[in-house]
């Protein structure tokens, strides 16, 4: 075990290099920070100034090689825009984005997987029919109209919520909605799949033939087996919705993590779009190691296969 | 001439005593929560922030004037000033007793202190080549001190200005800055104005309360809230559902703001829209013969660059596009409410592509030619990329292919600045940084300015050089009606489209709201009354 995770931390360093590598020539091809940070009628002497104030007149492989250096150093730079210090950009977002991601997640499981059993359960009835549009709907549903939607609805015409912005926790309600929706529309279709394959297994049937109450097949026998990908999946989108709930914050002005990298790509803020970006990726990679590790402790055969 | 500018001070002295907003006489309450598009570069020192932050920035702080009603130059900062020498050297004279946040009283040092910072080689603040035009600065005083310029400089005025848009002289305090170092200040800036700073959350919130006992104007508002909201149709939603009371909008909201019982507050003629024709620069060495508008042969060249404009049905454009909102005019940057604007700039251009064919026919495209429109989004002016596809479109109606191009703002200003964008048109719309037209000209369509957006020629810079130079502002009006506007109207250097006006979607919460004429973007926070 210690072995394949030495492993998998390898790789881990692997990606992120080549990560860090895309991100900075990516970053350098989409225009110059200081044509943004100055006034258009500033002079080229302005501009030499403050290009060689962020290090920019240096040529490009060894602007490279200080970055990797630095980050090596836990030095993740300074904002061109603020000059403070790229790190503190991002704690000051990470608590919205997590806080937006967990409440999304939980939403999504809590609709998702009972949902989803009761579904495969009562396959065929008129509420696995409604589950099922519920889920074609969610899937299809692009995340910016359901946010206006909900905002319409729910903050204009009956004033439960906020319309935007991050406050009290009924300000969570329609991003967390919004960015879990789709998610748990997956989260059903996955756990109603699972679930109606591991009742139609052998131990199922062996368990009620058994004589045991149903509801002890059901939550015993069928769901503890059944969540096994369910998990796996929750897992992943969760670190998903850390990096990738952009378009949520954007309609909802949610303070995360997510619009921060946006609104460093169009101000060029080099450091942080690169931080931002190494830090979501760090995260997918913890995550799908976990997962990877979670997996193992849940299924022997696997743990059992790797030993 | 000096007994006329000192007659002018004095009565802007008298009428700032009659005419300014009396100060709120109930103590300050309740929150006013205010969603816009942009914090622009969320910086706050006076060589750090450009300008366009003018909306957020102005609670905090105060220039040394401001303006009336009517647009004339009135105390704030300084009580009272003189021009002398023609323009050559300004003196101001410092109120009295006026405070900074932090308990310190505002002297002639910080005002030195301030300018100096704007000029310094690299600042960012758009006021900056003009700064550099002081020879000297000398504090006369604790309250006084005297700016002298190689040059006459008679629109400085205008320069440290509370009451017009992208005027950031902001006086900060000296001391503060140096004892608290530059990090510390831009933590925690302290102004002198009705507004301090509480918090500073960058991307999302920016957070002011009143300042009880002000100078000036104690705030109706107790705490003013900045709540960043790039998405319109967000900033509208709270609008409606009270999470915010006042929000940026563009034209094309006010329908629908007034469907939902919404007001709207008008900043009247504020931003002028035309299309640059890139490559008008003939004696740079990027300049391209072969542009059809910007062809040697002068003669076919302004016939291509009319028939661009006869294309172009601007009334529908405005209807269309900005939402009814503004009004064509005949040239550039001249607005209807000028003093300056003569009938015939206030007619636009007709539409006629009949004859817009004709002349590109006369000029020697009867099949007409190809051609480059970008589409750049600019801060606060989301619209122009409509305005570039709805003129690409008219232009194709008269023979021409236009290629459109979506292209950042960051990628496509090194072309504004190195002049090598020959051949390519782009909507742009002038913000009014100052109320005269050469003010912007000079930053922006100056031979020696550091960018290009209109065209480079002699008798522009000409116009620029002799109203830059000329102290006595009846003067200056006669020439921008008489010489500068036809001149313009005949030369047509860009597809004049008109001016436009800043809206604001204001909610319940909000009454009164006194507005300075000509000041773009909202303004004026400390004498929004609350509505009874």
């Amino acid at each position: 075990m210690w072995r394949y995770l030495i492993g998998r931390a390898l790789q881990m360093v692997l990606s992120m290099l080549v990560v860090i590598s895309i991100v900075f020539v990516l970053t350098r091809l989409s225009g110059n920070p200081v044509h943004l940070l100055l006034d258009v009628n500033a002079t080229e002497r302005d501009q030499a100034i403050l290009t060689h104030h962020l290090g920019l007149d240096k040529p490009l492989p060894v602007q490279y090689g200080i970055y990797v250096r630095n980050i090596f150093m836990g030095d993740f730079g300074n904002s061109v825009l603020t000059r403070r210090p790229v790190t503190e950009h991002i704690w000051e977002r990470l608590p919205a984005t997590v806080e937006l991601g967990f409440v999304a997640m939980f939403l999504s499981v809590l609709i998702g997987v009972p949902l989803g059993m009761y579904s495969a359960v009562h396959r065929g009835s008129v509420l696995d029919s409604a589950a099922r549009v519920f889920a074609v709907l969610g899937q299809s549903m692009p995340a910016f109209w359901l946010g206006l939607m909900l905002i319409l609805i729910f903050a204009v015409i009956l004033g439960l919520f906020p319309a935007g912005g991050r406050g009290g926790v009924e300000s969570i309600i329609l991003p967390a909605f919004t960015l879990g929706y789709f998610t748990s529309a997956a989260i059903l279709r996955l756990t109603r799949s699972a679930m109606l394959e591991v009742l139609g297994s052998d131990y199922v049937k062996f368990a009620r033939l058994k004589g045991l109450h149903e509801q002890v097949v059901l939550w015993k026998h069928g769901l503890k087996n059944a969540l096994l990908p369910v998990v796996t999946f929750a897992v992943m989108l969760f670190v998903q919705f850390l990096g990738g709930a952009v378009v949520t914050e954007t309609v909802f002005a949610w303070p995360g993590l997510g619009r921060l990298i946006l609104e460093s790509i169009t101000t060029r803020d080099y450091p942080i779009v690169q931080a931002g970006v190494l830090v979501l990726s760090a995260l997918y990679l913890v995550g799908n190691l976990f997962v990877d590790v979670l997996y193992s402790y849940l299924n022997p055969r696997i743990r059992h296969a790797r030993a | 001439m000096r007994r006329s500018l000192e007659t002018i001070v004095l009565i802007a002295t008298v009428f700032l005593c009659v005419a300014a907003p009396a100060p709120a006489l109930a103590a300050p309450e309740g929150t006013l929560t205010v969603a816009v598009a942009t914090f622009g570069n969320e910086r706050w020192l006076p060589h750090l922030y450009v300008g366009a932050e003018d909306v957020v920035l102005k609670p905090l702080w105060e220039n040394l004037l401001s303006r009336d009603g009517k647009g004339n130059p009135i105390p704030l900062l300084a009580e009272r000033w003189q021009v002398l020498d023609g323009g050559r050297t300004w003196r101001f004279h410092l109120r009295k007793a006026v405070r900074f946040h932090n308990g310190a009283e505002l002297t002639a040092e910080d005002v030195k202190f301030t300018f100096t910072a704007i000029a310094k080689e690299g600042s960012a603040n758009s006021l900056a080549p003009e700064f550099r035009l002081v020879k000297s600065m000398e504090v006369e005083g604790p309250y006084a001190i005297a700016i002298r310029f190689e040059k006459p400089f008679v629109t400085l005025g205008n320069r440290v200005t509370q009451g017009l848009f992208g005027s950031v002289a902001y006086i900060q305090s000296k001391k503060y800055i140096e004892t608290t170092g530059e990090d510390g200040a831009e933590r925690h800036p302290v102004g002198t104005g009705p507004w301090k700073f509480v918090e500073h959350v960058r991307g999302d919130r920016i957070v002011y309360e009143a300042v009880e006992g002000h100078w000036r104007a104690v705030p109706h508002f107790k705490r003013l809230v900045f709540l960043k909201v790039p998405e319109p149709a967000t900033r509208m939603a709270m609008l409606r559902a009270g999470s915010a009371d006042v929000i940026e909008s563009g034209g094309e909201y006010v329908d629908e703001l007034k469907k939902v019982g919404m007001r709207t507050l008008t900043m009247p003629n504020t931003v002028a829209i035309w299309v640059i024709l890139g490559g008008q620069w003939p004696t740079r060495p990027s300049y391209d013969p072969k542009v059809p508008w910007a062809l040697p042969d002068a003669e076919r060249a302004r016939k291509v660059r009319l028939a661009l404009n006869l294309a172009v049905d601007k009334k529908a454009l405005f209807q269309q596009v900005l939402g009814g909102v503004g009004a064509p005019v005949g040239t550039v940057n001249y607005y209807p409410t000028d003093p300056w604007i003569s009938d015939a700039l206030l007619k636009p251009i007709p539409y006629d592509p009949v004859r817009a064919k004709t002349l590109l026919a006369e000029a020697g495209y009867p099949s007409g030619f190809e051609v480059t429109m970008n589409l750049t989004a600019w801060p606060g002016r989301g619209f122009l990329p409509d305005v570039g596809e709805a003129v690409a479109t008219y232009w194709e109606k008269i023979g021409l292919k236009v290629k459109r191009r979506p292209v950042d703002r960051a990628v496509f200003a090194a072309d504004f600045r190195a002049r090598s964008y020959a051949g390519v048109a782009l909507a742009y719309a002038g913000p009014i940084i100052g109320p005269e037209p050469w003010e912007l000209f000079y930053r922006i369509s100056y031979s020696k300015a550091a960018v290009h957006l209109l065209t480079e020629h002699p008798k522009l810079d000409a116009f620029i050089e002799r109203l830059g130079a000329e102290p006595n502002p009846t003067e200056r009006a006669r020439i921008l009606r008489d010489e500068m506007g036809p001149w313009l109207y005949d030369y047509m250097p860009a597809v004049a489209i008109g001016a436009t006006h800043s809206i604001a979607g204001v909610g319940p919460k909000v009454g009164d709201w006194p507005l300075i004429p000509g000041h773009m973007g909202v303004h004026n926070w400390e004498y929004v009354m609350r509505a009874r």
